[in-house]
């Protein structure tokens, strides 16, 4: 009977090999495959940072300090990865995942449950299709681990020994989602399972704590760096009741830092015992997980039909009916009654009064925390903190903010048979993604504004006046900015449907990769070619005025050259755009 | 109500739809069949302005759908064979988006009608995830009726329904019919045609092979006989096969 599942697994994985390997002969999928290689290559080719590689040159005190030895670090590494894995398991037992121990897709359950094949040859083939995941999960992290030249050992080392940790935790992971599963069979409640948990939990810490507190080492004094600091939290750590939960992860990670062939085949020795338990553990438990793989597997199905369907929202349907984000009157503009559609898709946050709140919240805690800090640093951290988040979700946002005609396109035949011109749907559909955008961007310069206020004092050009004349002037453009962001990827979306359908099957290999990768390279290089008058007309704007009428006046009068560009172009490619999507069969475009 | 002149839909190479021309009264239903592959959906996509046609004209309400597409569509409903929902509103914030879409005034207390009608009043503040196969059907039923449309497409009307459902459906457009609505669905199903439709098109590759009332279609392929059935005569109209 193994031999059939085997079979299956194995000419799953043969055909699944070669449908991708045939679907390079699409250009779309052999340009994807092109890219993919070759940001893998430049991932993987290039020199990883020595952060732990001991100083070669002689350096002062603090830089010698700084740096740990080989022989300092891996002892380091055990202590923190096992501290990890111990928090791994606790979290498994206590915030258990929703799914089940055992995880099947619809087909298997439709095929392999009424079939004659008992309990425990299921979890067999389940252990062992997680096997494959695992072992390209390994290469992949030796891959990106292979920096690590301090640790020694060898490539083949350092796999095995990813393949331990991933396969035990794998293990550990089931094991517990079986047991408490037959703990809920038993009928006990979820809150008297909790109860015992927190209990034990709350035991856990005390007793690991005492001894800590009791006989923890003495951190160094003086001028002493984040090695000789690290250190001293791994002693700390590694005592007392803790000292003996960090031991099987210490046992399971050996393999993966030994030095060499000797080290490892010693340490191999009971890195396999705690596998061997595992295994033992989880193909004996006698526990019923049929029910739980059913519901699981249908869910799975739904998620991704939505997600093929366009639908990227994480998590499943809503259970329950948000409440309307504003009162939706008729008559009134069509399009709005595409914002109040797509607005109540997103999360309750992006409502206007949380909106309203943040920016009470920024205009009375920034300054606090200037004031508070005492020193312009402070402000600085603030003002370039806002900034960097601002420009990645300027750059960034509209690949992950999709509530429109991206997360629409599936009811397009619905859409098209609304009295409306094409723009008109697709300035609707844009609305929510722009709100939100804009919302988070005016939020980011209004941090960034407050936090310029010390600056103010040591620089003579960045008075109030200026500092909210382009502040106003910045509010003014960001909607239209992140309108210009957004018609990208949808024109993406219309215009190369096939190519912008592809890149939603989820998983995919590497070609899927690399098409999303030009997609994205393509997004940037689009907007900065639609940014260039922009940019050349408001620089010669404020060049030739600021003179005359001063820098405040210059950068109101270039915002405006930049409004009217930005609103010509928008209006340009959403008529476009409209034109495209009126003409638009998607049953057409993704033939094969 | 409905005028198809010289209707063509040619995708690159392959023509779905050749130079197919009819007309649909008001109370008038017409029932599209024909074999798989015939181009029963790409016509009643062209024909609702979901996909514009290679060729020919369409006129719904003497209004040309190419010329003015929106005023046209004002007029019609399209009923897809699956309902095709928005996730995340509920059964009422669907007809109160359409009716801002279509600038129903006073939808709320058209909407609790049809929402009673429908036997979906209960389920108003529930989302399409919480609801029945054919409970989203009567919403898009309700969303595509709000507008009161004179001119409604049903493809595969009555595709995953149960009896009760199915007849409900059928009660539904011979209703609308009454009311003065021009109707066309397309569907597989013989005995939908027999007890809905008023008159039949029977499409193979994309031409029309037969159009007439149902006495007349049957009259034309009976050949003299008597108590020839309707599925015989569908068999003798598109030769047996697809090809």
């Amino acid at each position: 009977m193994l031999g059939a599942l085997l079979y299956l697994r194995l000419t799953s994985l043969k055909n699944l090999l070669l449908s991708r390997l045939r679907r390079l002969r699409q250009p779309k999928y052999l340009l994807g495959a092109a890219v993919g290689a070759a940001y893998f290559y430049f991932i993987f080719s290039r020199p990883f940072g020595g952060s732990g590689r001991p100083s070669t040159s002689s350096g002062s005190a603090a830089a010698a300090s700084f740096t740990l030895s080989p022989v300092e670090l891996v002892p380091l590494l055990s202590v923190f990865g096992a501290f990890a894995l111990v928090l791994i398991a606790l979290f498994t037992w206590l915030v258990p995942s929703e799914k089940p121990g055992l995880t099947f897709s619809e087909a298997e359950v439709a095929f392999l449950f009424p079939a004659p094949i008992s309990r425990r040859r299921l979890i067999h083939f389940r252990l062992l299709g997680a096997q494959l995941h695992i072992f390209l999960s390994a290469i992949f992290f030796t891959l990106l681990s292979r920096g690590w030249s301090f640790l020694g050992g060898h490539v083949l080392t350092h796999i095995v020994g990813w393949w331990l940790v991933l396969t035990v935790v794998n293990l550990h992971f089931t094991g517990a989602a079986l047991t408490l599963n037959r703990i809920f069979d038993a009928g006990i409640s979820v809150w008297r399972r909790r109860l015992v948990i927190l209990g034990g939990l709350t035991v856990l810490v005390v007793a690991a704590a005492i001894p800590i507190w009791q006989n923890a080492p003495a951190f160094p004094t003086g001028n002493f760096g984040p090695g000789a600091f690290f250190s001293a939290i791994a002693r700390t750590i590694d005592t007392g009741l803790l000292h003996w939960l960090l031991f099987p992860g210490k046992l399971l990670l050996a393999p993966f830092l030994a030095a060499d062939l000797r080290t490892f085949f010693f340490a191999l020795g009971p890195a396999a015992l705690l596998l061997g338990a595992h295994y033992f553990w989880v193909s004996r438990l006698e526990v019923s997980f049929e029910e739980a793989s059913v519901a699981h597997a249908e869910k799975r199905a739904a998620r991704v039909e939505r997600f093929q369907a366009g639908d990227y929202r994480l998590g499943s349907a809503p259970a329950k009916a948000r409440r309307e984000p504003f009162p939706l009157r008729v008559p009134g503009r069509p399009e709005l009654a595409f914002l109040w559609k797509n607005l109540l898709g997103t999360r309750a946050v992006f409502h206007w009064r949380v909106w309203a709140g943040c920016a009470v919240a920024i205009m009375i805690g920034v300054p606090w925390i200037i004031r508070a800090g005492g020193t312009a640093p402070f402000a600085a951290i603030i003002a370039v903190v806002a900034a960097v988040f601002a420009i990645y979700t300027l750059l960034l946002g509209p690949q992950l903010a999709r509530q429109d005609l991206r997360s629409d396109l599936p009811n397009s035949d619905i859409l098209k048979t609304y009295p409306l011109t094409g723009w008109q749907i697709l300035l609707g559909e844009l609305l929510t993604p722009i709100a939100i955008l804009t919302g988070l961007l005016w939020l980011s310069l209004l941090a960034v504004m407050l936090a310029l206020a010390p600056r103010a004092e040591t620089v003579s050009w960045l008075t109030p006046g200026f500092r909210l004349t382009a502040g106003l002037c910045a509010a003014a453009v960001i909607p239209a900015l992140c309108t210009l962001q957004l018609l990208i990827p949808n024109a993406a979306a219309l215009l190369f449907p096939a190519w912008f359908q592809s890149t939603r099957t989820r998983g995919g290999g590497i070609e899927l990769m690399g098409q999303r990768l030009i997609f994205v390279m393509g997004q940037l290089f689009v907007i900065l070619i639609s940014l260039l008058p922009v940019v050349v007309g408001c620089a010669l704007v404020i060049f030739a005025s600021q003179w005359l009428i001063g820098p405040a006046a210059a950068v109101a009068l270039a915002t405006l050259l930049a409004l009217a560009i930005l609103a010509a172009e928008i209006a340009g490619g959403l008529w476009w755009l409209g034109e495209r999507f009126e003409k638009l069969d998607l049953a057409t475009e993704l033939r094969p | 109500m409905i005028e198809v002149s010289a209707l063509s839909k040619r995708y690159g190479d392959f023509t779905a739809v050749r130079d197919l021309s009819f007309t649909v009264q008001p109370g008038e239903v017409l029932g599209l069949v024909g074999p798989n592959g015939a181009g029963k959906t790409s016509t009643l996509r062209s024909l609702a302005g979901i996909i514009p046609p290679s060729g020919g004209t369409v006129r719904i309400g003497g209004i040309d759908l190419a010329a003015e597409p929106v005023a046209a569509k004002r007029l019609l409903a399209f009923f897809p064979d699956e309902p095709r929902l928005f996730d995340y509103l509920t059964v009422r914030q669907h007809l109160n988006f359409v009716a801002r879409i279509y600038g129903v005034a006073d939808h709320t207390a058209l909407a609790q009608s049809l929402l009673e009608e429908l036997e979906i009043a209960e389920k108003a503040d529930q989302l399409p995830g919480e609801l029945s196969r054919g409970m989203k059907q009567k919403l898009a039923i309700a969303c595509g009726l709000l507008h009161s449309p004179r001119v409604m497409f049903f493809d595969e009307p009555l595709t995953g329904l149960d009896p009760l459902g199915i007849r409900r459906m059928k009660d539904s457009i011979l209703h609308r019919a009454r009311d003065g609505a021009a109707i066309v669905l397309s569907s597989h199903l013989l005995h939908l045609l027999q007890e809905v439709c008023s008159h039949v098109l029977i499409l193979k590759k994309g031409e029309k092979i037969a159009h007439g009332s149902l006495a007349e279609i049957s009259a034309q392929f009976a050949h003299g006989e008597t108590g020839v059935s309707l599925e015989e005569i569908f068999i003798r109209a598109t030769g047996g096969s697809e090809n």
